[in-house]
């Protein structure tokens, strides 16, 4: 006891001296901290600008914080492309002996020629994301230099609808997700094909909800939705429904839809080109004329 | 005392000219001169900073309130509390040195005392117009704001250094 005695004299005498040392620049961080603080915070002009500061020096630190975990998880990424090619190589191989068995003398064609043959991918990579705000949106590293577009199609690897571009820089592209009050798209129960409307109504992260769907659909919990869109192929799936409810009027249900893909969990992505986009918009626009 | 007293009505006085006159003046958009900083740039060298710091906050904050300033008075007129000896020593070499009798503001030429009155109101109107704007938008329009705003507040405070190194340091 009498040997730390002096001992702790001694360290409290020295942060003594050294709080004596720095009090006063202590004192200037304060003031000016908090002067800084109320003037970004003061008016929305202020708070607007500063935001857009912070985001664009946030914006690089968490695509090199992502470029670093991207690197760390790749034996993790690796593994599960395997198993998804593994999967694809089954798919294909099962798909090739039923076209054999179908057409025995040109088992090729139908492959090349099937309905989503006009369908082509661009894997990309999440920079950025929220899904914390009523408008949530995901940034992708590919932008109109790898050929990415609006209004494309955005899937997980395993074909869970995700969202769709909204806009494109050379390098970049932002992802109008699920989870964005304005989103809205078509959706299509597997079981019967009666389509509904599909939206998030910002209740839950995890759910969407899907109107007007007909009496005669006869929903159940359990029921998968897949996405109904000119952008995606037939088999995006968009959830399952949780819950069902008959609107008012008694004319329609309302389905609270379970979703497919962990939207807060995104890493790598699939941007889907439809090849015959452009032909479909000239066709809708000359009949909006 | 007396010359403590002086001081606080030229702060006063400085103070008052710059909410009524000074801020009221519309030459041009880049011609926003500035003297409220010479309450902070002239004060006794050989106070300690602590006080010069609580003094350059105040002088922030009744700036702030009486313009609306919401904090930018204040954030940017602090660190010329901190960095005041050190411009001092940057731009005429000299320093408080043990066993001074004399002020040491009192000890500089007009010239000396210009300079350093000069670099320290360049630093504070950069650092006003930068952060005001909080953009390098229009580089060209900020630079000149800072530049002739800074020549045009350095030449209002002439006379105000002048009267200042005759009615007060020498008292």
């Amino acid at each position: 006891m009498r040997v730390w005695q002096p001992l702790s004299d001694k360290i409290m005498h020295r942060l003594i001296e050294f709080i004596k040392r720095i009090y006063i620049v202590m004192l200037f961080v304060l003031i000016e901290g908090a002067a800084l603080w109320y003037y970004a915070t003061a008016t929305p002009y202020n708070e607007s600008k500063i935001l857009a500061r912070t985001t664009a020096v946030g914006g690089a630190v968490s695509s090199t914080v992502n470029d670093v975990r991207n690197f760390m998880s790749l034996p993790e990424e690796n593994s599960k492309l395997t198993k998804r090619v593994a999967y694809l190589e089954e798919e294909l191989e099962r798909r090739d002996i039923a076209l054999a068995e179908l057409m025995p003398g040109d088992v090729d064609a139908p492959i090349i020629d099937s309905i989503d043959s006009k369908f082509c991918y661009h894997p990309v990579r999440v920079v950025s994301m929220t899904t914390n705000r009523n408008r949530n949106y995901i940034v992708v590293d590919r932008g109109t230099e790898a050929g990415i577009r609006e209004n494309m199609g955005v899937i997980t690897p395993n074909k869970e609808l995700v969202g769709k571009v909204v806009s494109c820089s050379e390098n970049y592209a932002v992802v109008m997700p699920l989870l964005n009050t304005l989103f809205k798209i078509g959706g299509r129960l597997v079981a019967n094909g009666y389509v509904c409307s599909v939206y998030w109504e910002a209740t839950s992260r995890y759910r969407v909800t899907g109107v007007e769907l007909s009496l005669y659909a006869k929903p159940e919990q359990g029921m998968v939705i897949n996405a109904e869109s000119e952008q995606l192929p037939t088999d995006v799936v968009i959830g399952t429904i949780e819950s069902t409810t008959i609107n008012a009027s008694q004319t329609a249900y309302s389905v609270d839809v379970e979703l497919a893909a962990d939207m807060q969990c995104l890493s790598n992505l699939l941007i889907v080109e439809n090849r015959d986009q452009s032909e479909l918009e000239t066709l809708l626009n000359s009949v909006e004329k | 005392m007396l010359k403590n007293l002086s001081y606080l009505w030229m702060s006063l006085a400085i103070l008052v000219v710059q909410i009524f006159l000074l801020d009221e003046l519309s030459i041009a958009m880049w011609l926003r001169p500035m003297i409220f900083p010479l309450i902070v740039i002239l004060l006794q060298m050989e106070w300690r900073t602590i006080w010069v710091l609580l003094i350059s906050t105040l002088v922030g904050l009744a700036m702030d309130l009486a313009l609306g300033g919401a904090g930018l008075y204040t954030a940017t007129i602090v660190p010329l509390a901190m960095l005041r000896r050190w411009m001092l020593f940057l731009t005429t070499r000299r320093s408080i040195e043990q066993g001074d009798q004399t002020s040491l503001l009192s000890r500089l030429s007009h010239g000396q005392l210009m300079g350093y009155t000069a670099t320290m109101l360049a630093i504070h109107h950069t650092l006003f117009f930068l952060l005001e704007s909080m953009s390098f938008a229009h580089p060209l329009h900020l630079v000149a704001t800072i530049v002739f705003s800074t020549l045009l507040s350095a030449a209002i405070a002439w006379p105000i250094i002048r009267i200042f190194t005759l009615k007060i340091v020498v008292k």
